[in-house]
């Protein structure tokens, strides 16, 4: 271990996961996450205020395990990092503002980051390979990006994104629909492997010529949504699984159509794909398959550092404190729907 | 002697003070409800320079506005975790409280959504634990009402004695259940009709036993005028149950029952809330219910609508069954 490098621990809050993070460099020591999503899956959706309860109900012993892990004091930490946005604002305010205390007791540097920035950041850990430039597909419940990354801390632009309902989004309500549970991702992704993909012709959204003039990279999930309930109600002897396993399909195909063709006319040759959805196995498995065929260099993190976590946030402080970059202001803002061109605040 | 670092974030100031051996060494705050966020940690900074030693942490845990009461909470409990200090919670109305030598006198902070955040304090102690109502509510104690209104905010330095004399929360006094809960999942709600009458009066009488009403009164109740029945289904049954009456300008809430096994789901919550929509459009002034003294489900969901008790009626269940009588304004 280089010990000259910065240990950094970050905290993430911005929907219903509490997650604290401590990675030394680009070293992962501790990756700690509480989640309230049983209390939200009788809903069928993240109930912010009962988040924002969890949230600081949880905060102390997620930060006390992240430390046991690491197995390092608070007094070690060199810097702090939080997610300052996007996310639900009172969930956010939590994290922020314990972060906030903690950097203000041990008067320490504070960096706040992007959400959408982490996600991408947690490609850093565990591995030596050069970050940047990168395309990435970011793919989550709260989000569906396509960005592109010249530079991680500093330079990331956005070439698209959805236009109404995030790729996770539309799983979970696809779920409920099917009578399959919250969260919906897992469940579909389990229901499709005994159904046949290519049994129903699901719609592509945002793929005809004219749509790709205004929304080349951009995602429209609500119009096959639309598909799919309207096939269940005039099809009553439908098989679940070819309904679940067509309808990822669909997602899957335009999601890594849109995500290569970026890929190919920035002339960036790799691609990286997290958020939460990067964990289905179908679209692990066509990107495998189509980044070869393209001659792409595919990255997806590992599983538990796909969905939020607090490394992801650790991960971004960490690359800012060795790029020697300003901590965040004391008092800096948590915004909701901060867009990702300000990797840090 | 110790120092104190002591915040308060449960209204629209951010309240932060230091205070060592009995003097206050720093005391400043921001004014904004939006901005807990931001101003709590510049005013700490600013703070920590003047003293930076600190041996303890105190906040105000409400009530208040959930979201910039939370910030002010997780900052504490950060921040006393990070020097490895102590930290502890008091009630932030005491505070105004504690400011004030009337002998009666109620303390209420903006709750937002129209209501407020209420408690009442005799000889200098208060009464019970804080509730919520909405303004009109509180002329009804007919004595002086101090807070937000009269430009009175909790005073941190307040916090030490309050502390010291033992009146200390070790959770956020949230008063209000969590709000926003979207309907339960798979659960329809549609007017009752005629056909609803038989499932209805099975769980009417799974429900209240030889309480529950027969169904000839069941029947009469529901053809009744100036009414409005709701019923909620999953899976094709019959689950729960509402009614609701217009006498004279005034809503009653008739009935409502939800089948065992489908409690706790937010199933009440939603039967309620179309009571009092239907009872708006009926420009009724209130709506009244009588629920049984004791019910620890009930009482809570009508006092987080605004209900608040108006008086008792002995023996309305039955002999030595006492129902709490609960009205909310509509106006
Ligand atoms: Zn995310």
């Amino acid at each position: 271990m280089k010990n000259s490098e910065a240990l950094v621990l970050g905290i993430e809050t911005s929907c219903d996961e509490t997650a604290v993070g401590i990675v030394r460099g680009r070293k992962l020591l501790a990756n700690v996450i509480s989640s309230s999503v049983e209390e939200h899956a009788r809903f069928g959706g993240v109930v912010p205020e009962i988040a924002s309860r969890a949230h600081l109900e949880a905060m102390p012993s997620v930060i006390a395990q992240a430390l046991s892990d690491a197995k390092v004091s608070l007094e070690d930490i060199d810097a702090f990092a939080v997610t300052a946005g996007p996310g639900l604002i009172g969930a956010l305010l939590v994290g922020t503002s314990s972060a906030s205390g903690l950097a203000l007791a041990l008067d320490k540097p504070l960096y706040g980051v992007n959400h959408l920035s982490a996600h991408i950041a947690v490609d850093s850990l565990n591995s030596e390979h050069k970050l940047d430039p990168a395309i990435a597909l970011l793919v989550s419940g709260g989000h569906s990006s396509i960005l592109q990354i010249n530079d991680l801390t500093d330079d990331v632009k956005t070439l698209g994104s959805t236009i109404d309902d995030a790729a996770g989004e539309a799983f979970d309500k696809i779920a409920r629909i099917l009578e399959l549970g919250f969260p919906g991702g897992p469940a579909i992704d389990r229901e499709a492997k005994s159904g046949n993909p290519d049994a129903i012709e699901f719609p592509r959204g945002l793929t005809l010529a004219r749509d790709l003039v205004d929304h080349k990279y951009d995602f429209s999930f609500s119009g096959l949504k639309t598909a799919v309930s309207r096939y269940l109600a005039k099809t009553p002897n439908h098989l679940r699984a070819d309904v679940a396993a067509s309808f990822q399909e669909a997602v899957v195909d335009v999601l890594l159509m849109k995500a290569i063709g970026a890929a190919k006319e920035t002339g960036i040759e790799t691609l990286i794909i997290a958020g939460g959805v990067a964990a289905n196995s179908r679209l692990r498995d066509l990107a495998q398959d189509r980044t070869q065929k393209a001659g792409i260099q595919l990255r997806i993190p590992p599983m538990v550092l796909c969905t939020d976590n607090g490394a992801m946030v650790a991960a971004i402080g960490s690359l800012a404190v060795a790029k020697g970059l300003k901590p965040s202001q004391i008092g800096f803002a948590a915004d909701s729907s901060s867009g990702i061109s300000k990797p840090i605040f | 002697m110790s120092t104190y670092l002591l915040i308060d974030t449960s209204t629209s100031r951010t309240s932060v003070v230091i205070v060592g051996d009995g003097k206050t060494l720093f005391a400043s705050h921001h004014d904004g409800a939006l901005s807990h966020g931001e101003s709590l940690p510049e005013l700490v900074a600013q703070g920590l320079k003047i003293e930076s030693k600190i041996d303890q942490v105190i906040v105000g845990m409400g009530p208040g506005p959930f979201t910039g009461l939370r910030a002010g909470i997780s900052f504490a409990q950060s921040f006393a975790l990070g020097r490895g200090v102590p930290w502890l919670g008091v009630c932030s109305l005491d505070a105004i409280a504690s400011e004030i030598s009337e002998k009666d006198f109620l303390i209420a902070i903006d709750a937002r959504r129209k209501e407020v955040f209420y408690a009442r304090y005799t000889d200098g102690s208060r009464i019970g634990e804080p509730k919520v109502c909405q303004p009109s509510q509180l002329d009804a104690f007919d004595i002086p009402i101090y807070g937000e209104a009269t430009n009175q905010y909790p005073d941190p330095s307040e916090f030490i004695s309050i502390a010291e004399a033992g009146a200390t929360y070790s959770q956020p006094i949230y008063v209000r259940r969590p709000d926003a809960y979207p309907a339960p999942i798979g659960v329809k709600f549609r007017p009752m009709n005629q056909l609803d009458l038989v499932p209805a009066f099975a769980i009417e009488k799974d429900s209240y036993g030889h309480e529950a009403w027969t169904m000839a009164q069941f029947k009469e109740e529901f053809a009744g005028k100036e009414r409005m029945y709701v019923a909620a289904e999953f899976a094709g049954g019959l689950i729960a149950y509402a009614g609701v009456v217009n006498l004279a300008g005034t809503a009653d809430v008739l009935t409502m029952t939800v089948a065992d096994g489908h409690r706790r789901k937010g199933i009440g919550r939603e039967l309620l809330r179309r009571l009092i929509d239907w009872s708006r459009t009926q420009k009724c002034e209130a709506i009244m219910l009588e629920v049984r003294v004791g019910n620890e489900e009930a009482i809570p969901l009508y006092e987080s609508f605004g209900f608040i008790e108006i008086s008792k009626r002995k023996d309305y269940y039955g002999p030595g069954k006492t129902a709490i009588v609960m009205r909310k304004e509509l106006t």
